[in-house]
């Protein structure tokens, strides 16, 4: 499990990389595409079943079909590589590697989390009885443990039923929300989207000459 | 359940991605890879999310992650919808260019 996932994380980088140096704008496409799959597998390894689908669904299936047909609409040029002398990259460089230090160290020495919540057999913060794996026996006949890989304990009854519970128990109101989000963002899209017949829409005159040349065609 | 080794290296990727979406954001002018920058920052956010999740054992990760990936498809919707509708107006895609808001 480790190895496939140190891979997983290196490959992940390598597309980001792709992603943000690539000239041509449809060679970042292609680059998240491979970024957003590879993300999905790393949630699959992660026992997250759920996200992998909606991720494969939505950024894969649904965001990136949608890049794609804007570059092909709107056809970008390519654009010039930014020199190496260039101030902003070599600031945004040093930025990046101060950050992902420092995320890094703060992890390696867990400032952020209790190891013993992990480590040992304890109950957790969140109230969910924690342990290692040959402890809570959820290595067997396990119909969600995906690849043979060890199961979250939390994740017994399957990742979507305690996902969807979560969602429709806990969370139901933000997940209400987005449905709101989710239509404000169609109106808007569908508002910026629209045809202006300019000159036609504005013109008072407009549907008299339209009923004009239609009694026209008529005639 | 992620081991404790591998899980400083997640938030260490999590954060590799963040940054170079930030910049991303930065340094490119294209406004669709700008535009791209910003799901690279999201997917960032997600990984982190969901491997805390695994690591701490417990699912409301994932759900924070299924809200961020909502919120990023309807950002991508207006983002992209404002994107053709500066392009049908006839204006070159360039973000440093479109700088009437400043004025």
């Amino acid at each position: 499990m480790n190895a496939l996932l140190a891979a997983l994380l290196i490959l992940v980088a390598i597309s980001a990389l792709g992603v943000v140096f690539s000239r041509q704008t449809i060679y970042s496409a292609l680059s998240l595409v491979l970024t957003v799959g590879l993300l999905a597998v790393i949630f699959l390894v992660l026992n997250a079943q759920f996200l992998f689908v909606v991720q494969l669904i939505v950024y894969a299936g649904a965001v990136m079909v949608l890049f794609v047909f804007i570059i092909a609409l709107l056809d970008p040029a390519s654009e010039e590589r930014p020199r190496l002398t260039d101030p902003r990259l070599i600031l945004g460089v040093l930025a990046v590697a101060g950050i992902c230090t420092a995320v890094f160290i703060a992890a390696r020495n867990g400032v952020t989390y209790d190891t013993s919540c992990t480590t040992q057999a304890a109950t957790c913060m969140h109230g969910y009885t924690v342990g290692s794996l040959a402890s809570t026996g959820v290595s067997g006949a396990d119909p969600y443990n995906t690849f043979g890989f060890p199961q979250n304990a939390v994740n017994r009854a399957g990742n979507v039923q305690t996902v969807a519970n979560q969602l429709f128990h806990t969370y139901v109101l933000p997940f209400e929300i987005t449905s709101l989000l989710l239509l404000v963002a169609a109106i808007g899209a569908v508002y910026l989207t629209r045809r202006t017949h300019t000159g036609v829409r504005r013109d008072p005159r407009a549907a008299e000459r339209w009923a004009d040349e239609l009694t026209e065609g008529i005639d | 359940m992620l081991s404790q080794a591998m899980f400083p290296w997640i938030l260490l990727t999590a954060a590799f991605l963040f940054t170079l979406g930030a910049l991303g954001v930065l340094i490119r002018r294209n406004p669709l890879v700008v535009f791209m920058s910003i799901e690279l920052m999201l997917n960032a956010v997600n990984l982190a999310l969901v491997g805390y999740s695994s690591f701490l054992n417990s699912e409301e990760g994932q759900v924070f992650a299924f809200m961020v990936i909502v919120v990023a498809a309807a950002e991508v919707v207006v983002g992209l919808g404002l994107l053709t509708r500066v392009f049908s107006i006839g204006r070159e895609l360039d973000v440093d260019d479109l700088d009437e808001m400043k004025r």
